[in-house]
């Protein structure tokens, strides 16, 4: 892999000269080189294997403040030069912006190795092994007897070499590894079937959750949904576990993109410094947790990453701005760029005090959420609506399975409503909180 | 050598690969033992162009050139894919798929090639996008942005995205199939954001299909995209809550097709059938649906989004029916699905791009007409819920779904009444479609914008469907 990202670096720099050379005021070259191996058995056979490298060029230039951009998978030299002069003919053609443009030239101060990005023991793992990691993960959790069919297991891998040169100076490069383990199960019988899933995923194979693990979360989320009832429509607290935060920061995020800022298409717009939230709630985007899934160097304009506190203790601190939106809102870069828009890096919200349990125990009554389905969030009004599946709660327990109901609130609102915090924040996705309670929630049933 | 795969370089749409390479490889692929073995080949250029803040602010193409081999045994795929179609490169990848298979020695298949092109090109385009001056893009953007940001005060930003793409493909199989097509795509979308005392929303509209530029002029102008967009987001602004509950509920016509994909479509898909994942697996001639329903998925029908010539893995398409009068007719096939299933294929083995294999998938799926005048559907509900437009859609194979709702009304006494935001359905399917209690005779189609995403495959899909009533379904809302 060396030698073949020494040959991308330097193909990336041809562009840019090639780039220059005719004519365009900057230009930036990015070359992925990637590797996948993916595996999905089922009911204790492989189904599907899947190997593969694949490479590709993104380029972006700019001419007279003109922006035009370009991606291939078609690395040959005079095919992507034909791409350099199609896209200086666009941006002529496009109107010119004040605004575009890449980032002023900045130094990274992090080395690739204290990030932890890359772990050798993934990249040279054999396929047997990977194989037998999803096999034996499905065939523990089929002993158990409630399990009625499975959707399979799955052992995914990936390497992904990234070489970043811009006319304004800026070379890097950095290395990652990615692997998971993931499990999804049905139970129940006739039309009366539930189904929920687990994971792991991580940048090195040690920190990856073993087999029993996966397997028995994986049972247990299933099997708990078995024989649910439906409810009446109630304002009730609402306690989001772990994986559900997760959509919920997830849909924060969008609110506090720079790009949806300056577009004004959230309802956070405008609102630096004003009491958005309860004060237990602290969310941070930091791109340089050691060893985390939304760790980079630098982002896709080779802006350095870095720790940039977005709410802070209910306080709204900062927006997450690429170098456009950074400029059009008058507002610091904090290295969240990823081509034309924003992404989080690690975006999290910090843990509390309370175990999980407790938080269910201080419940008289309230429903746990779990699975939910649909998309109905809107980052305009902060509005969310969407179907959900869960546990309702009395006096400190969780008594039956809930299914087809539907969760509707106003994410400002349910920010101003955080009642606990649990401790039990897990990183495996970059966008992840612990578990969380709302005081209320609309949970619409019959 | 060396020149011809200097060819292959500069002209990939060409794929340069000749007919003996195409056997050594093919041969080569199923040396483990499998069955079956095909490539798939993509060359595919796109170009987006979007508008926001009164400027054309950026354009972007893009070049995809990939290969994807894959190899079946039994009920297993080995499958790899490369950007590198150097012939030494394409039978390394080659013997990575052969592996899912792990005989010492294969069959040694003498393929002798069919070829086969399109007939009645479902594409209907003219003027193909990709052939024709960027100006004339930017001009049907600004037509768009303008009538958007014109209809009204209250309008105070508007987006503009357009995009196209032309896919050429190539599917050569083992058994001698040889598939060339040829599938332009174009897609104008308008977002809208009105605000009035403080508070905003947002409409949308697009249009688009297997079509050529033409279709802007004669078909859906550039400036109804942006009417209905910016329509829509300045009624979102005199919308109320929606109610909570469960009541009768009204589809509108076109976009509730998302309804039939989700609370049918995806469970007559093969592979959650012969995996028995799918509440329908044990549903063939039985009946699951009211009387009146009748639902088919077309791949034909010339223009759309979701049609083909042939599908991902070289199987012409047909329109197949998948429930009459309430009773599961047919199952949406693959060739993988149709071989263990022993079933006819459908032609519905579609994939993302080459660095996927094929999954049974929908194209254009919709409820067929039925007797009822509209009109006297919504008379008919004292007290319940009209669905104007639905965007997010989700379904378990449990067989639980729910729909987003953008735009709703109230119905009382029989009539339209207040218009309604942001509401979520959700119901499980075998439920809804029992409880479908009039089917209108007015059939229309969604706008041809639609993607459907399954195991991280986006594919584009077409939904339709007449006005339809549900008697009764949870909506979930703010009250």
């Amino acid at each position: 892999m060396k030698t073949a990202s020494h040959d991308l670096r330097k193909l990336a720099e041809k562009l840019v000269q090639y780039g220059r050379k005719l004519g365009a005021d900057e230009i930036e070259v990015t070359m992925y080189d990637g590797r996948e191996f993916n595996v999905d058995v089922r009911l204790g056979r492989i189904e599907n294997l899947v190997e593969a490298d694949s490479r590709y060029c993104t380029f972006r230039l700019f001419k007279d403040r003109k922006a035009a951009s370009a991606s291939s998978s078609d690395l040959s030299l005079s095919k992507l030069q034909a791409l350099v002069r199609q896209a200086l003919k666009r941006a002529g053609l496009t109107h010119a912006d004040q605004f575009a443009g890449l980032p002023s030239p900045a130094r990274f101060k992090v080395t690739e190795d204290s990030l932890k990005l890359y772990d050798p023991e993934v990249a040279g793992m054999k396929p047997q092994e990977k194989i037998r990691l999803a096999l034996t993960t499905e065939r523990i959790a089929l002993q158990d007897k409630r399990i009625t069919n499975s959707f399979g297991a799955s052992f995914v891998s990936n390497e992904l070499r990234t070489v970043l040169v811009n006319s304004s100076g800026f070379s890097g490069e950095y290395s990652q590894t990615y692997c998971s383990l993931s499990l999804g199960l049905q139970a129940g019988r006739g039309d009366r079937l539930v189904e929920d899933y687990w994971f792991s995923a991580r940048r090195h194979l040690r920190d990856l959750a073993p087999p029993e693990e996966v397997a028995r979360i994986a049972v247990e989320r299933t099997v708990r949904q078995l024989n649910p009832r439906k409810i009446k429509t109630q304002n009730v607290p609402v306690i989001f576990e772990p994986t559900m935060t997760s959509w919920l920061l997830a849909f924060l995020f969008s609110c506090v993109s720079g790009t949806a800022v300056y577009q004004q298409t959230t309802f956070l717009a405008g609102r630096l410094g004003e009491k958005i939230g309860s004060d237990l709630l602290t969310v941070v985007d930091d791109g340089l947790l050691p060893g985390r899934l939304g760790t980079r160097p630098f982002d896709s304009e080779g802006v350095p990453t870095q720790r940039t506190v977005v709410i802070e203790q209910g306080v709204l601190k900062n927006y997450l701005c690429n170098t456009y939106s950074s400029r059009k809102l008058n507002l610091p870069v904090t290295g969240n760029g990823n081509g034309r828009g924003v992404v989080p890096n690690n975006f999290y919200l910090e843990p509390g005090a309370n175990t999980p349990e407790e938080i269910i125990k201080s419940t008289r009554k309230g429903f746990l959420l779990t699975r939910v389905i649909g998309h109905g969030l809107n980052t305009v009004t902060g509005d969310i609506s969407r179907g959900a599946s869960g546990l309702w709660i009395e006096d400190g327990q969780p008594v039956f399975p809930v299914s087809e109901v539907t969760i509707a609130g106003n994410l400002g609102r349910v920010l101003q409503n955080i009642e606990q915090l649990g401790n039990d924040i897990q990183f495996e996705s970059p966008i992840c909180g612990p578990t969380v309670k709302v005081a209320e929630m609309t949970v619409a049933g019959k | 050598m060396v020149t011809r795969k200097k060819e292959a370089k500069t002209e990939p749409e060409k794929f340069q690969l000749r007919p003996e390479d195409l056997k050594r490889i093919l041969a080569l692929s199923l040396s483990r033992g499998g069955e079956l073995a095909d490539i798939y080949l993509e060359y595919q250029t796109s170009l987006s162009i979007i508008m926001e803040e009164d400027i054309i602010k950026e354009s972007s193409e893009s070049v995809t050139l990939g290969l994807g081999l894959r190899v079946i045994h039994h009920d297993r795929t080995g499958y790899a894919y490369t950007n590198d179609l150097a012939e030494e490169k394409i039978r390394s990848i080659a013997l990575t798929a052969a592996a899912i298979a792990s005989s010492k020695t294969g069959k040694q298949p003498s393929i002798k090639f069919r070829h086969f092109r399109p007939e009645n090109d479902v594409a209907r385009a003219r003027l193909v996008a990709t052939s024709r001056p960027l100006t004339e893009k930017i001009q049907l953007v600004e037509r768009a942005y303008r009538s958007a940001l014109n209809h009204h005060p209250a309008i105070k930003k508007v987006q503009v995205a357009y995009g196209e793409s032309l896919q050429r493909i190539q599917v050569i199989n083992s058994e001698g199939l040889f598939v060339e097509d040829r599938r332009p795509m174009v897609k104008l979308v308008v977002m809208a954001l009105a605000e009035k005392n403080g508070r905003r929303e947002s409409g949308f509209c697009g249009g688009g299909g297997r079509v050529g530029l033409e279709y802007f002029n004669r078909g859906l102008s550039p400036e109804t995209i942006g009417q209905e967009a910016a329509s829509e987001a300045c009624l979102l602004l005199e919308a109320t809550d929606p109610p909570a509950g469960e009541m009768p509920v009204v589809l509108a016509p076109g976009h509730s097709g998302v309804l039939i994909h989700e609370a049918v479509g995806h469970l007559l898909e093969a592979d959650f059938i012969r995996k028995k994942t799918s509440v329908l697996w044990n549903k063939l001639g039985k009946r699951v649906g009211s009387e009146q329903l009748n639902i088919y998925d077309d791949p034909t029908i010339p223009g759309f989004r979701g049609s083909y010539n042939f599908d991902d893995e070289g199987s012409r398409p047909q329109k197949t029916l998948l429930v009459e009068k309430g009773v599961v007719r047919g199952f949406l096939q693959d060739g993988l699905s149709a071989r263990l299933m022993k079933k006819e294929k459908t032609g519905h083995g579609r994939r993302q791009d080459f660095t996927c294999w094929p999954l049974p998938r929908m194209a254009n799926t919709f409820i067929d007409r039925g007797e009822y005048d509209p009109e006297e559907i919504i008379r008919s509900v004292k007290k319940g819920f009209y669905v104007s437009r639905l965007s997010g859609r989700q379904v378990e194979d449990s067989g639980q779904f729910t729909f987003s709702v953008t735009l709703g009304y109230l119905i009382e006494d029989g009539r339209l009444g207040r218009p309604v935001r942001q509401a979520t359905l959700i119901g499980t399917n075998l439920d809804i479609l029992k409880k479908v209690e009039m089917v209108g005779s007015d059939l229309d189609f969604g706008w041809q914008t639609g993607t459907c995403s399954k195991e991280g495959q986006d594919v584009p899909v077409t939904d339709g469907c007449p006005t339809l009533k549900i008697s009764g379904m949870t909506v979930g809302g703010l009250k």
